[in-house]
C-alpha cells in the first residue's frame, strides 16, 4: 500500500528528505496517479522542515558538550589553517571521543551538528566544506565500526564526490577572471589525506564485494542499485585518481626533483614546486597526487591488472623503493619534499611485492618484501605503537605486515632452495619460519601437501580482489538467471565467479609446475656428472604416483626426467630488476660491472640465475656445478676491530680513578693506557 | 696489505648474445623479445599511435578498443606480438562487458601462449573477468568451452611437456581451436617451436635429433634440417646429434662466492691503525 509506506517512513528521523524523495521517484516510476503525488509532495514539503528542525534539536540536546566544543573548535582551527591544531584534533581527540561516547553507534548526524558551526564567522562555503570533512569522518566510522547499509554506501559516495569536485574543480575566487579552476585554500594534515583516498577505494572495494553477492539482496536494495548504477563505477574511481595525478602534476615534479639532483642544482624541492604549476605548489595537492598513484597501484591490483599497476609507479616506483641516486635507503629518503608514512610504505610494498609475485619474478618480490619488513620490525621496537597514537590505525598495519610476510615465505619457497637470494635476509627468514613455520616445510619439501600450504597462505595474504563490473542489476531476467543458476550449483557456480579463486588457480598451477623439483634437485646435488637413465630410475625409486603415465617403458621415463630438467633450468633463471655483481669468471673475463644497481620502471628486468646449483645436458649426461659461497668473515671482523677501538678509547677519556690513600699513585695513568684486551673467536661461518 | 676480493657468482644472465648470435632475421625477432626488459614493454614493431594509446589515459576510453583489436589482428598477420596492447583490449573488455568479443580474447590467448615461460598467459587470464549469463550475444560464446584447452596447453608449455603438447594440439579436442583460430594465426607452430627452442637451448649442448624433432614435431629429417640451419646449428658427421652453440645458459662453470671487500669499508680500521 503506498499511503502506509510513505507515512511509515517519515517516522524514521533519518535523512527524511531523501527517504522521501527516493520512494516518491520509484514509485512515480511505476505511473502512478502523478496528481495525487503532487499534493502529496507539497504538503510534505510544507511540514518536513518542521519536522526535521524539531527532531534535529532534539538530537542536538542529546550531544554531550565535549563533543559540542571539539566540533566547534575543530571547525576553528580548520578556518585558521592551524595545521598542529587539526592534526591533533584528528588523530587523537576524534578517536578518544569515538572510543568514549559512540563506540557502539554513530556520530551525531551533520545536519544535527550544523547550527554549532554558523557560531564561528565562516562563511557559508566554509561551513559547507566543513561538513564535507566531517562527513567524512562519520562515514568513515560507520565503515570501520558499524555495518553500513545501502543508503551509507550511496551517501558516502556522494560526499567523496563532493570533496573530490570541491579540491578538483572549485572556481578561483572573485576578482580572478577566468574560469579555471583554481588550487583551495585548505590545509589538512597528511595522515588525514592519506586515510581520504585509502578510504574511498576500501570503500570502493567493500562495496564491489557487497555489490556481486546476488543472492543476499532485497528487493528494494536490487531496484537501488538497477538505478544507481554510476555509484561507485570503476570509471568513476579511475576518473577521481587519475584526475588528482593529472592536476598535481606529480610524475612531472618527480622528474624535475631527479634532473635537479643529477646537475647537482640549487634549486629547492619548493621552487621546483612552484615552477611546474600552481596545483603543485601546494603541499596538500602534492601528497594528494602522490598519494593517488599509490591509490591507483592499489585499484589495478584488485582489478587484476598487474603490469599495469606497476606501470603507473614508473617515476614514484624508483623514489619509493629505493636504489636509485634518491636516497641510500627507501625509508629514508634524502628529498623530504613527499610525504612519507608507515601506513603508505608497508601498503606500497605489498601491493608490489604482490604484482612481482603473480609475474613470477620471485627475487624482486623477496627484496620488496625484505625491505618492507625491515622497515616494520625497525617501526615495532620504537615507542609504542610504534608513533602511532591509535591502535587501529597501527592494528592495521600489522596485519598488512602479517600478510606481506606469509607472501614472503611463499616466495621463499618458490625460489629454489640454495639460491643466493635465500641468504639474503635470515632475519626475516627466521621470523617467518616462527610464524608459517608449518606450512614452510609443507611448501618446500614438495610432495603432495604443497599445494594445500600454498592455497591456505594465499587466501589468507591475497588482496580482496573485486569486479570490475556489478551483476547486471537492471536487467531482471539475467538476475533471475544468476539466482537460479546459484541455487542450483550451490558451492561450484559461486566460486568461479570469484576473482580471488581465479587468481588462485593460477598461482598454484605455477606452483604446482615447481613441486617436483627439490627431488630433483637434492640428487643432482650428489653427482658432478649423471646419465640421464640413471636419473630416472633415481626418479622412479622416488616418484610420487604420476596420474598421466600411460606405459611404463623406458624411453618414457627418461624423456620425464630430461622434460622435468629442462622445467628445472627453466624455473632457476628469473627476470630481476637488481642486478648482482659480476665479478671474474674463472677464464678470467670480466663480465658486466652492473653493481647492485637499479634503474629504471619497476617492469624493466634482466634475466639472472637463482640457483647455485647450475647443469648442463650433453645427448644424455648431465653435467652438474655447483657454486659454493666462501666464508664471510670481514665483516665480522671489521666490527669487533672498531668496536674494540671504541671501548679503547671509551677507557681513554673516561676519568682517572680516584687514588685510593693506601696505594702509590704511580699505577693509574698506566691503568688508562693499558688496552683492554679483547678475545677473539673463531670466525662466523 | 688489502687484497681486493672479488665477487664471483655463478650463471651470468645478460642476453644480449641471443640477439648476437640470431642476427636480424625476422623470423627470430620475437625470440629476442622474450626478455622482459624494454623491448617487452614497448616492443619496436608498436606504433606510435598504440604506443600513446596504451601509456596514457586513452586506454580507458572504449571507442578505442577497435584501434587495439585491428592491431592485434595485424599482430596476427604479421607474427609480432604486443602483450601490454593486449592487455589494454582484455581491461576494456573487463570496464565495458558490451564490447566483449569472443574470438578477439581467443587470439590474445593463443599469441600469449608463444610467450612461455613468460607469465603472459596468466596476465590475460587474470583479467578474464567471469561473465554474467548473456543472452544477448548473437551466438554461444566459444570462450568457456576453449577455456579449459587453453590452460590445459599452456601448463604443457610451461611444464617443457613438448611432445605431450603437440599430441594434445593435434588431437580431435583441439580440432575447433585448430580450424578456427589457429589457423588464422600466422606461424603460430612456429611460435610454439620458438618455446621449445628457447628451453632446449638453455638447457643442452647437445641434443639427440630424435629427441629434438619430437620436441620439434618436424617428423621428416629434411624439415628438421632445414629448421636447425636456420638457427645456426650443427649436426654432427652422423646425423644423429645436434649441436648448440654456447650461449650464457648452457655454459657453465663451477665458482666459489667470495665476498669482495672494498677499501671504504676498512676505513676506519685503517685509520685508526694509522694514529697509533
Amino acid at each position: 500500500m503506498s499511503r502506509a509506506t510513505l507515512w511509515s517512513t517519515a517516522d524514521m528521523d533519518e535523512d527524511l528528505a531523501e527517504a522521501v524523495d527516493v520512494q516518491l521517484s520509484m514509485y512515480a516510476q511505476q505511473g502512478q496517479n502523478s496528481a495525487v503525488y503532487d499534493q502529496l509532495g507539497a504538503q510534505m514539503e510544507q511540514l518536513e522542515p518542521f519536522l526535521a528542525i524539531q527532531q534535529h534539536m532534539a538530537a542536538l540536546a542529546a550531544v554531550p558538550d565535549v563533543v559540542k566544543s571539539f566540533i566547534v573548535s575543530f571547525q576553528q582551527a580548520i578556518l585558521n589553517h592551524d595545521l598542529p591544531s587539526i592534526t591533533m584534533f584528528y588523530t587523537t581527540t576524534f578517536p578518544k571521543l569515538t572510543e568514549k561516547f559512540y563506540a557502539r553507534t554513530e556520530w551525531p548526524e551533520p545536519e544535527i551538528i550544523a547550527p554549532l558551526l554558523s557560531s564561528n564567522e565562516a562563511t557559508e562555503d566554509q561551513i559547507h566544506i566543513f561538513l564535507v570533512l566531517y562527513r567524512d569522518l562519520y562515514y568513515r566510522h560507520v565503515y570501520s565500526r558499524l555495518h553500513p547499509n545501502i543508503d551509507d554506501r550511496f551517501h558516502s559516495y556522494e560526499n567523496s564526490c563532493e570533496l573530490f569536485n570541491y579540491l578538483l574543480n572549485s572556481p578561483s575566487s572573485a576578482d580572478d577572471e577566468s574560469d579555471e579552476p583554481a588550487p583551495v585554500d585548505l590545509v589538512l594534515p597528511e595522515q588525514w589525506l592519506w586515510d581520504i583516498i585509502d578510504e574511498f577505494i576500501y570503500q570502493f572495494q567493500v562495496f564491489c564485494s557487497w555489490r556481486s553477492k546476488v543472492k543476499s539482496k532485497t528487493d528494494d536494495e536490487i531496484l537501488m542499485l538497477a538505478d544507481g548504477t554510476g555509484v561507485w563505477s570503476s570509471y568513476s574511481v579511475l576518473n577521481v585518481l587519475y584526475s588528482l595525478i593529472q592536476k598535481s602534476k606529480i610524475n612531472e615534479y618527480i622528474i624535475a626533483l631527479k634532473e635537479e639532483q643529477g646537475k647537482g642544482g640549487a634549486r629547492t624541492a619548493e621552487e621546483i614546486a612552484e615552477s611546474i604549476s600552481p596545483y603543485t605548489a601546494l603541499p596538500l595537492y602534492r601528497s594528494l597526487g602522490y598519494f593517488s598513484v599509490l591509490g591507483l597501484l592499489r585499484v589495478h591490483v584488485l582489478l587484476g591488472d598487474f603490469t599495469l599497476a606497476l606501470k603507473v609507479m614508473d617515476q614514484v616506483g624508483e623514489f619509493l623503493l629505493g636504489g636509485s641516486s634518491f636516497g641510500a635507503k627507501a625509508n629514508k629518503p634524502s628529498i623530504t619534499a613527499l610525504p612519507t608514512l608507515p601506513a603508505t610504505h608497508i601498503s606500497t610494498h605489498y601491493y608490489v611485492g604482490f604484482c612481482y609475485m603473480m609475474l613470477r619474478r620471485y627475487p624482486d618480490a623477496i627484496r620488496t618484501f625484505v625491505t618492507v619488513l625491515n622497515f616494520f620490525q625497525r617501526m615495532q621496537r620504537m615507542r609504542g605503537y610504534g608513533g602511532y597514537e591509535r591502535k587501529d590505525q597501527y592494528d592495521q598495519i600489522a596485519k598488512t605486515a602479517d600478510r606481506t610476510l606469509a607472501l614472503y615465505a611463499m616466495c621463499h619457497s618458490l625460489v629454489l632452495p640454495g639460491s643466493p637470494f635465500t641468504r639474503l635476509d635470515d632475519n626475516i627468514t627466521n621470523t617467518a619460519k616462527e610464524r608459517y613455520g608449518e606450512q614452510m616445510g609443507r611448501m618446500s619439501r614438495g610432495g603432495g601437501d604443497t599445494l594445500g600450504a600454498f592455497e591456505e597462505l594465499f587466501l589468507y595474504a591475497c588482496p580482496k580482489f573485486i569486479n570490475a563490473n556489478s551483476p547486471p542489476y537492471h536487467d531482471p531476467e539475467t538476475i533471475g538467471l544468476m539466482l537460479s543458476a546459484e541455487t542450483a550449483d550451490s558451492g561450484e557456480g559461486a566460486l568461479a565467479s570469484d576473482p580471488t579463486q581465479r587468481h588462485l588457480r593460477l598461482f598454484l598451477s605455477s606452483a604446482a609446475a615447481q613441486s617436483p623439483l627439490p627431488t630433483l634437485r637434492s640428487f643432482l646435488h650428489l653427482y658432478t656428472s649423471l646419465t640421464t637413465e640413471k636419473l630416472s630410475s633415481f626418479l622412479d625409486l622416488a616418484k610420487l604416483s604420476e596420474s598421466n603415465r600411460e606405459e611404463t617403458a623406458e624411453d618414457l621415463e627418461a624423456e620425464e626426467a630430461i622434460q622435468e630438467m629442462m622445467v628445472l633450468k627453466q624455473n632457476s633463471r628469473s627476470v630481476s630488476r637488481v642486478v648482482p655483481a659480476q665479478g671474474i669468471t674463472d677464464k678470467g673475463k670480466e663480465a658486466s660491472s652492473a653493481g647492485a644497481a637499479a634503474k629504471g620502471s619497476l617492469l624493466e628486468g634482466e634475466m639472472i640465475s637463482t640457483s647455485d646449483l647450475n647443469f648442463v645436458i650433453d645427448d644424455n649426461t648431465i653435467h652438474i656445478a655447483e657454486s659454493t659461497v666462501g666464508r664471510r668473515y670481514a665483516g665480522w671482523f671489521i666490527k669487533n676491530t672498531e668496536r674494540s677501538q671504541r671501548v679503547l678509547d671509551e677507557i681513554r677519556a673516561s676519568p682517572l680513578p680516584k687514588p685510593k690513600p693506601a696505594t702509590v699513585a704511580a699505577p693509574p695513568p698506566e691503568a688508562q693506557k693499558k688496552p683492554k684486551t679483547v678475545a677473539w673467536g673463531g670466525a662466523r661461518a | 696489505m688489502i687484497r681486493n676480493f672479488r665477487f664471483r657468482l655463478v650463471g651470468v644472465g645478460v642476453h644480449d648474445t641471443s640477439r648476437r648470435l640470431y642476427g636480424a632475421k625476422s623470423f627470430f625477432v620475437s625470440l629476442s623479445k622474450i626478455i622482459m626488459s624494454s623491448s617487452w614493454i614497448s616492443p619496436p614493431t608498436r606504433t606510435e599511435l598504440i604506443e600513446n594509446l596504451v601509456s596514457g589515459v586513452d586506454r580507458y576510453n572504449p571507442s578505442n578498443v577497435g584501434i587495439l583489436e585491428d592491431y592485434l589482428y595485424h599482430q596476427i598477420r604479421s607474427q609480432e606480438y604486443d602483450c601490454l596492447a593486449n592487455l589494454a583490449i582484455l581491461k576494456l573488455y573487463q570496464f565495458n562487458p558490451d564490447l566483449y568479443n569472443p574470438d578477439v580474447v581467443v587470439n590474445i590467448l593463443i599469441k600469449a601462449l608463444g610467450a612461455s615461460p613468460l607469465p603472459d598467459f596468466n596476465l590475460c587470464i587474470s583479467l578474464l573477468d567471469e561473465r554474467p549469463p548473456n543472452a544477448a550475444l548473437d551466438e554461444p560464446d566459444p570462450l568457456p568451452a576453449l577455456l579449459p584447452l587453453l590452460h590445459g596447453l599452456h601448463h604443457l608449455l610451461y611444464r617443457c611437456r613438448f611432445p605431450a603438447f603437440w599430441r594434445a594440439y593435434r588431437s580431435e579436442q583441439l580440432e575447433s581451436l585448430r580450424d578456427n583460430y589457429t589457423v588464422e594465426c600466422a606461424g603460430f607452430e612456429d611460435s610454439i617451436r620458438e618455446v621449445v627452442i628457447r628451453a632446449v637451448k638453455s638447457t643442452f649442448t647437445r641434443i639427440g635429433t630424435d629427441r629434438l624433432s619430437l620436441y620439434l614435431d618436424l617428423h621428416s629429417p629434411e624439415a628438421l634440417k632445414a629448421y636447425i640451419d636456420k638457427l645456426d646449428w650443427t649436426l654432427n658427421s652422423d646425423g644423429t646429434v645436434v649441436s648448440i652453440p654456447p650461449n650464457p645458459d648452457n655454459q657453465i662453470e663451477a665458482i666459489v662466492v667470495q665476498e669482495s671487500i672494498k677499501l671504504p669499508q676498512l676505513g676506519k680500521v685503517i685509520s685508526q691503525a694509522a694514529k697509533v
